[in-house]
């Protein structure tokens, strides 16, 4: 493949240089195509369901490289540390939201969370945040939204590279090309990413963020065989190398230790695409992929650690779309999983688990009358290994009028309880020697561990211990647009969502050490609910505003009720104990009740630009330090903070384009609880393409 | 109507009445005063091994509730002491912790809303080394422990309800593990999360009439 890319690449007639306009005008809610709503494409105006679009040039003039950077600068979202950077939305967890690159999942959790540092947005046409349970189309983990990530396919750049150098010798290198006939279509992206990482507290040889090489490539073929109907076929490959020296403090003592991550993501995917007639579309897809994590940990007293994880996903899936009348449109899909999931810290590394999984989905949307849209949605999910799950979704617009937009969503989403939760079997000899073991076995593991006479209690909770089923929430989105001039945007959006069968860690019993013994129990009920604003504002044809805030409220709904029955206790000033007031609860821990930001973006109009971007967290619960089990005014918590970044840049018609920026103007740094933000960086990017004729 | 009325005033009469009389019969009871501790060390780090282990002495502090003092170790064997610390470790002067008549448990409640010992309560007494009156462990007895940031805190409203050496009977709340009388900020350096922790503050109250009643 890299040979034929080459040669191409040498042959003159492949680079012709096109002089492309760069269009600088923001549209307001531009009538963009949304593909990740309704799983085929529809006007963003007709899309019934909270949506957000962050396309290349949002992306590109933020100076994102990686899609962590762009996501937390999107209203709604907030981006978590611990097990690489996750994905919050609208206050539920990593876990709870689907990662899809061109509709397809990513895999490779750590503890539930995808490291989103992993993707490279070098390639990325846009990417569609959609906001609210999607179970209905997109089964498991699309509890709190779907998160799509849609490559590049336009073939109007035969070659751009572009090379960036910033703070801590951060180096990213990025190479596309696309290469179009009639009938074919080639597109290949490489990058090439590299830090230093560095270390926010002094004297530390820890480095929070730490020294990464990382490659990326994505591959994409499309053959057109006739009129009706093509074949695509989907590479990318993503390889990190992580240098990872800790130091772990246990009872005074210091243990350093040199540690080695290796990980790969790969997928491929092939579709077949056929157009029967304008009114009738099927596609056939399959899709493979695999995540491989290694980690070897040497400590300076020379015990090893190692650790594995190995995930492959495979599924095959047809999705059939009609649209049999003006007014109504129909999609049908079917399909089947297999998953497996190899680990170090199962019972054996050697034994794959597995969970196959067949689903069936099928949406209708009615409209009934043009400014009235309708949407309903089913989806069926047939689990091996856990319970299975029906998932229902209901959704309206209806337009007022030219300027007014009501939209009305109601669905539930579930989680499939993950490898993990069902098949951990983990000691931490390093910390005090607790263990954790997955739901499968642990009443087996205990029960071994009690005839060799290692248990010193089991509790309650041992005796709970059942198959896991799914954890679900049941999610309702109410949402107003207002576009009082061509100039303006304004949207209010009320949000809730009521979760279920919460998976918790919970402890189940000890050691005769005393050291602690976990698994896993659905005992949760929580909520997350509040207000997201938006608004948008074209001040001239220089300047455009953009202005987000979300307020946030969240609980647990057991822990609310200890609270009501006069069972949770807090501690006063002098240290003497009295009842908690539910006015004391904060709910559930790193959550920003506010979350503000504020974009200023400035157009030349002769293809120089700049923009300047505020970001808002209010303070947020981490530790619970007063002595009850629930976060309340009384714990520890982060203090909020307001973020700053900019950046400049210009593309010319030449096909040169550069771009320098600063993140973190303020240099404002907590290591203890974002260890994910270094302090003021600084980069400089040089970009060349050539524009086709 | 005025048949209703009657009947009210006659039941206001009636209860002042009650009330004055009990007021002039039964004996006054007055609360105990609570007694404030701070930073009584137990079994305190003194140093560091050459692997940065923390060093102690790994001996007890004893305390005698009744005289509100420090017992010295020499005392350990006799009847002088009530409670004793040693990390998070409490023991009681009875069962196989000393010759006293001591037992414990713990309440959970508020301090000030305790003022009856409840008749049936049990006191436990110490089975050293499989149980303790006052049980040790995360959650389970007086304290929690945060092993992410490597912190004990007291849980809140747990009293611990105690037969002293002698048979008398006391409530105590214990407000802080470290020293300074309050919960190190996780932010807190190793070092000071080491040398700072087990210092007990905390309030009790001491009922000398062997009453259950504070």
């Amino acid at each position: 493949m890299k040979k034929y890319f080459v040669i191409l690449l040498a042959t003159p007639a492949f680079l012709n240089a096109q002089r492309r306009l760069i269009n600088d005008t923001l549209q307001m809610q531009g009538d963009s195509v949304v593909v990740t709503a309704n799983r085929t494409e529809r006007k963003l105006s007709n899309i019934t369901v909270p949506v957000n679009i962050v396309n290349a040039k949002q992306i590109q003039q933020a100076g994102s490289l990686r899609l962590t950077d762009i996501l937390k600068e999107q209203p709604g979202l907030n981006m978590t540390s611990g097990f690489g950077a996750g994905v919050q939305l609208q206050g539920l967890n990593p876990d709870y939201t689907i990662i899809l690159i061109n509709g397809e999942p990513l895999v490779g959790r750590t503890a539930g969370v995808l490291d989103l540092n992993r993707i490279a947005l070098g390639n990325i046409k846009k990417i569609e945040i959609v906001k609210g349970p999607s179970s209905s189309l997109y089964g498991s983990e699309a509890m709190a939204g779907v998160i799509n990530i849609i490559t590049e396919s336009a073939a109007n750049i035969p070659l751009q590279a572009s090379f960036r150098y910033g703070t801590n010798e951060t180096i990213d290198v990025g190479i596309n090309n696309a290469i179009s006939t009639k009938s074919f279509f080639y597109q290949g992206f490489y990058n090439y990413f590299t830090t230093n990482g560095y270390s926010i507290r002094p004297n530390s040889n820890s480095r929070v963020t730490t020294p990464i090489s990382r490659y990326t490539l994505n591959q994409q073929l499309k053959y057109n065989i006739n009129d009706h109907s093509n074949i695509a076929v989907g590479i990318r490959v993503t390889d990190e190398k992580i240098t990872n020296d800790i130091s772990v403090s246990n009872g005074g003592a210091t243990i350093n230790s040199l540690g080695k991550e290796h990980n790969t993501d790969q997928n491929i995917s092939l579709s077949l695409n056929h157009r029967f007639s304008n009114q009738l579309k099927t596609s056939f897809r399959t899709y493979f992929t695999e995540y491989n994590a290694k980690q070897d940990l040497i400590t300076i007293t020379g015990a090893p650690y190692y650790d594995l994880l190995n995930h492959v996903f495979k599924r095959l899936e047809n999705q059939t779309d009609w649209n049999v009348s003006k007014e109504v449109n129909l999609i049908m899909g079917a399909g089947a999983v297999w998953e497996g999931v190899k680990s170090s810290r199962y019972d054996s590394e050697q034994i794959r688990r597995t969970n196959t999984i067949q689903y069936a989905f099928t949406q209708m949307e009615w409209t009934p009358w043009k400014k009235f849209i309708i949407n309903g949605g089913i989806r069926f999910d047939k689990n091996e290994a856990f319970a299975s799950a029906f998932s229902p979704k209901f959704s309206a617009l209806y337009q007022l009028n030219e300027k007014h937009k009501l939209k009305l969503s109601i669905g539930q989403g579930f989680k499939a309880p993950d490898f993990r939760q069902i098949y951990l079997d983990f000691t931490n000899a390093a910390a005090g020697g607790y263990s954790v073991f997955g739901t499968a076995q642990a009443q087996q593991v205990i029960e071994n561990l009690m005839r060799l006479g290692q248990i010193g209690t089991l509790y309650d909770s041992y005796y709970q211990l059942k198959t896991l089923k799914p954890e679900s929430s049941t999610g309702v989105h109410l949402s107003w647009e207002y576009e009082p001039t061509q100039n303006s945007f304004v949207s209010v959006q009320l949000f809730r969502n009521d979760i279920q069968n919460l998976i918790q860690v919970q402890q189940v019993g000890a050691y005769i050490t005393g050291a602690q013994i976990f698994s896993y129990l659905n005992i949760g009920r929580a909520f997350t609910q509040g207000v997201e604003l938006e608004a948008k504002q074209k001040i001239n044809n220089h300047f455009n505003l953009s202005a987000a805030y979300q307020y946030l409220t969240t609980g647990d709904k057991d822990q609310i009720a200890t609270i009501k029955a006069g069972k949770v206790y807090t501690r006063d000033a002098n240290g003497y104990s009295r009842l908690l007031l539910l006015s004391d609860y904060v709910g559930l821990p790193n959550n920003n009740t506010h979350k503000a930001q504020l974009k200023l973006n400035y157009s030349a109009g002769n293809g120089l630009y700049a923009n300047f971007r505020m970001l808002y967290r209010s303070n947020w619960a981490v530790n619970n330090t007063n002595g009850n089990e629930v976060f309340d005014k009384g714990d520890e918590f982060a203090h909020g903070y307001i973020s700053l970044h900019t950046s400049v840049g210009a593309s010319y018609k030449n096909g040169f384009a550069w771009q320098t920026g600063c993140d973190n103007i303020t240099n404002y740094m907590d290591p203890l609880h974002l260890p994910n933000l270094p302090g003021r960086t600084f980069f400089t990017t040089i970009k060349y393409q050539i524009f086709k004729k | 109507m005025n048949k209703q009325l009657k009947q009210f005033a006659i039941y206001i009469i009636l209860s002042a009445s009650i009330a004055a009389c009990s007021k002039s019969t039964s004996t006054v009871v007055l609360p105990i005063a609570a007694l404030s501790v701070k930073d009584i060390p137990a079994d305190t780090v003194v140093g560091l091994s050459a692997q940065g282990a923390p060093i102690t002495n790994g001996k007890y502090t004893f305390y005698s509730l009744e005289k509100n003092a420090i017992v010295p170790n020499t005392d350990s064997a006799s009847t002088k002491w009530d409670i004793a610390f040693m990390a998070t470790r409490i023991i009681i002067n009875g069962g196989t912790s000393g010759a006293g008549q001591g037992g414990a448990f713990v309440y959970t409640g508020l301090f000030d809303d305790l003022k009856i010992i409840p008749a049936d309560s049990v006191f436990k007494t110490d089975n050293a080394p499989t149980s303790y009156a006052i049980t040790a462990g995360s959650g389970k007895g007086w304290y929690t422990y945060d092993g992410l940031n490597n912190l004990i805190t007291p849980l809140a409203g747990r009293v611990l309800v105690i037969r002293t050496a002698s048979g008398k009977y006391v409530k105590m709340e214990i407000t802080s593990y470290y020293k300074g009388g309050a919960t190190l900020p996780a932010s807190a350096s190793d070092m000071e999360k080491l040398t700072k922790q087990r210092y007990y503050s905390f309030r009790f109250a001491y009922q000398p009439n062997g009453t259950k009643m504070f």
